[in-house]
């Protein structure tokens, strides 16, 4: 497969360097820019790694080579070759496979794996051997005391998605729609930092929640939380999910017959076979940042191209991002080449329009993106906060489970 | 005395490794020899007596964290020494409980530890402390960590090889064939099964403290079941009642799952399985077993000195 795999790619970029000659330029010598990256095939971090992340590598570099590769400053176009191997989900894989990938392939760039413990382990790595590394996947407080700085992360982190929460949440009781919140978190470090946001961001919003309640990383019935929930006239569950947990929430609320006027969820909920799976999950709100509508130049059109590709939509929070990053290496690339300190130093500089609207870092976060509450309507899963970057309104009570 | 020469030459490409080999390589062969510490501290327990542990991701696990939590605050060698005497120590306590129990109960029970570990902790720290997670910054130098885990591989062997030819090491083989029996002989068997189990902790427990600077960021997620079947696995593979059996099923293993991995992205696993199948199948007595019987060997364990 993989042999089969790198002939095509060669033979893409014979077609493709044929095509140049033709055009009348020397594309026959370009050298394939060379870029590694693991992401994990199995273990528990495939599922993530399948949806936000591989689609959209593979997805970007089918778009540059068609083109011709990617533009180079001072060379033309080259070809891009990816070199990746399954880190099995284990950090230790994946840190040795970064260190080869800078001191044995010698690799032109680097792209990071999923999740955030994984861009934690090889983050060091990248900073050690001065590969700019942009993580669509990693979300913790911590990464500011990580001090690398060549790591930048991409998505809101934890007080920013609790900011927008309590934002909402006031509103809503604001309007007499909610009086009684309710939180299940997942007791690992995500859970932990969420929740931790996230009675800060109630406090500041005046709010105060009536029940906290966690629960271990691959729980397997959460109906005695929700139960609970449920006998003490909750009306807004708050659950900072992952993916499992909150599927299974979300069933199970509809087995204790459970239907709160507000259900928001941390992650999963804005993945498309969430929507699938729970028939439209009409009024079903969570974590959100991106949708095909929203105003960001070519948004559609990187939606129809995943689309296109893969056969299956992308999600409507990281994907957008994991892409994004790959616009901003491109961007670099074609402006300073591919030295890597002067990546680097662009990236520190820039704020670069992507697919996912704006995005400038400061110490290696993303301050151009806020954090931003989702609802699913009709199919699409609307920003319905903040105001200002919303493509529709809250609709609360949400409707019954279909 | 070719096998003392290729033994002295064999150590000395060892020490030497760091200088010579890239920062990949070096890596990969830190990870092997991790994975020998393991293998060895395991097979000079459970090989002679019998006792299948499947505890070694507990004792991994509990070195590792510890590591975190203590981070930069203590100089290097002692998080590793910390992490024996808490390998040892957990031992210590669940030997006393669980080694009377026999064949499959001591194994599941084993096993549990692992997650009730994880569990205990993911507990305190949320409750206690308020976070889950360490990030571990400022970790030692490459060359330290593989120069500290070289030690534990080499120190494990040693042991191991001190082990087999003492009486203890006897009193063990005596167990491993009847446990009553080696009882009414007037061997005390608790001390010497829960000594040596914690032995074997021990070298697990500072194996994981060695590593765990290498990730960066740890989580209860540390405690990994996958590290104790993959240690069983390589002694077996070795053939874990001989010292040399648990070192080449892990650097076999090591090196087989490397270059499957390397070479084949999607069938890797596959090619791992099937291997395992035909060393299994073809050589019951594991990878060593087959150099003893290319070399008539009169018996597997030298004879008692007078």
């Amino acid at each position: 497969m993989s042999m089969k795999r790198r002939e095509f790619l060669k033979t893409t970029a014979g077609a493709a360097a044929a095509l140049g000659t033709l055009r009348g330029r020397a594309w026959g010598q370009a050298k394939p820019v060379r870029i590694g990256y693991t992401l994990s095939a199995t273990g528990p971090y495939s599922v993530g790694a399948g949806i936000t992340q591989g689609p959209n590598y593979t997805l970007w570099q089918a778009q540059a080579n068609a083109k011709g590769g990617l533009l180079v400053k001072g060379q033309g176009r080259r070809p891009i070759e990816f070199i990746s191997i399954d880190d099995r989900s284990e950090h230790e894989t994946a840190v040795r496979f970064y260190e080869k990938l800078a001191t044995d392939d010698r690799v032109d760039l680097m792209l990071p794996p999923w999740g955030t413990a994984m861009n934690f382990a090889v983050a060091p790595v990248a900073n050690k051997y001065g590969y700019p590394l942009l993580g669509p996947t990693a979300v913790s407080n911590k990464i500011k005391d990580l001090q690398l700085p060549y790591f930048y992360a991409l998505l809101q982190q934890p007080d920013q998605i609790m900011g927008a929460f309590a934002g909402i949440l006031k509103e809503l009781k604001a309007q007499g729609k909610i009086s009684k919140i309710a939180i299940a978190y997942v007791n690992d470090l995500f859970g932990i930092e969420l929740n931790a946001s996230a009675a800060t961001a109630l406090k500041e919003a005046g709010l105060e929640a009536v029940d906290v309640k966690s629960y271990p990383l691959g729980v397997k019935d959460l109906s005695p939380v929700l139960k609970g929930f449920k006998a003490a006239g909750v009306d807004a569950f708050v659950g900072l999910t992952y993916p499992p947990d909150n599927i299974l929430a979300t069933s199970q609320a509809k087995e204790v017959d459970w239907n709160p006027p507000v259900w928001l969820a941390a992650v999963g909920t804005a993945f498309p076979f969430y929507r699938d799976r729970f028939k439209g999950a009409e009024g079903v709100m969570g974590i959100a940042g991106w949708n095909p509508k929203v105003k960001s130049a070519g948004a559609k059109e990187y939606f129809d191209a995943h689309v296109k590709k893969h056969q299956k939509e992308p999600d409507r929070w990281a994907s957008a991002f994991a892409y994004a990053s790959l616009q901003i290496l491109e961007r670099c690339v074609a402006e300073v080449g591919l030295d890597r300190p002067k990546i680097k130093a662009m990236v520190d500089s820039t704020e670069f329009q992507t697919v996912a609207g704006p995005i400038r870092f400061v110490k290696g976060s993303n301050v151009s993106t806020p954090g931003m509450v989702g609802q699913w309507q009709k199919g699409e899963f609307e920003i319905v906060w903040p105001k200002g970057l919303a493509t529709g309104t809250p609709v609360v009570p949400k409707p019954a489970w279909a | 005395m070719a096998g003392k020469l290729a033994l002295v030459l064999l150590l000395m490409a060892l020490i030497a490794a760091p200088e010579i080999l890239s920062p990949y390589h070096r890596s990969l062969a830190l990870a092997i020899l991790a994975d020998v510490a393991l293998a060895v501290s395991w097979a000079f327990f459970s090989g002679p007596s019998r006792y299948l542990s499947l505890a070694t991701g507990a004792f991994f696990g509990a070195g590792a964290y510890l590591t975190a939590i203590v981070g930069a605050r203590v100089p290097w060698p002692l998080p590793v020494l910390g992490g024996a005497l808490m390998g040892c120590a957990m031992a210590l306590v669940v030997g006393a409980l669980a080694l009377r129990l026999r064949g499959p109960y001591f194994a599941v029970f084993t096993f549990g530890l692992a997650e009730l570990a994880k569990h205990t902790l993911i507990w305190y720290e949320t409750g206690v402390t308020g976070t889950v997670g360490r990030l571990l910054l400022a970790p030692p130098g490459p060359w330290t960590l593989y120069y500290t885990v070289l030690c534990l591989a080499g120190l494990a062997v040693v042991t191991a090889l001190l082990l087999r030819r003492s009486r203890w090491g006897y009193a063990l083989v005596g167990i491993g064939a009847d446990e009553e029996r080696a009882e009414t002989l007037g061997i005390d068997t608790t001390r010497v099964k829960v000594g040596t189990f914690a032995l074997s902790a021990a070298f697990m427990g500072a194996v994981g403290a060695a590593m765990a600077p290498r990730w960066t960021y740890l989580d209860p997620q540390v405690f990994n079941p996958f590290v104790s079947f993959q240690t069983v696995i390589m002694a077996l593979l070795g053939g874990a009642t001989t010292v040399a059996g648990p070192i080449v099923g892990a650097v076999f293993l090591g090196l087989a799952s490397e270059i499957l991995l390397l070479k084949f992205r999607y069938f890797y696993m596959l090619g791992l399985g099937l291997t395992l199948i035909v060393v299994v199948l073809a050589l019951p007595s594991g990878l060593a077993g087959l150099a003893s019987r290319l070399r008539p060997s009169p018996s597997p364990l030298p004879r008692p000195q007078p």
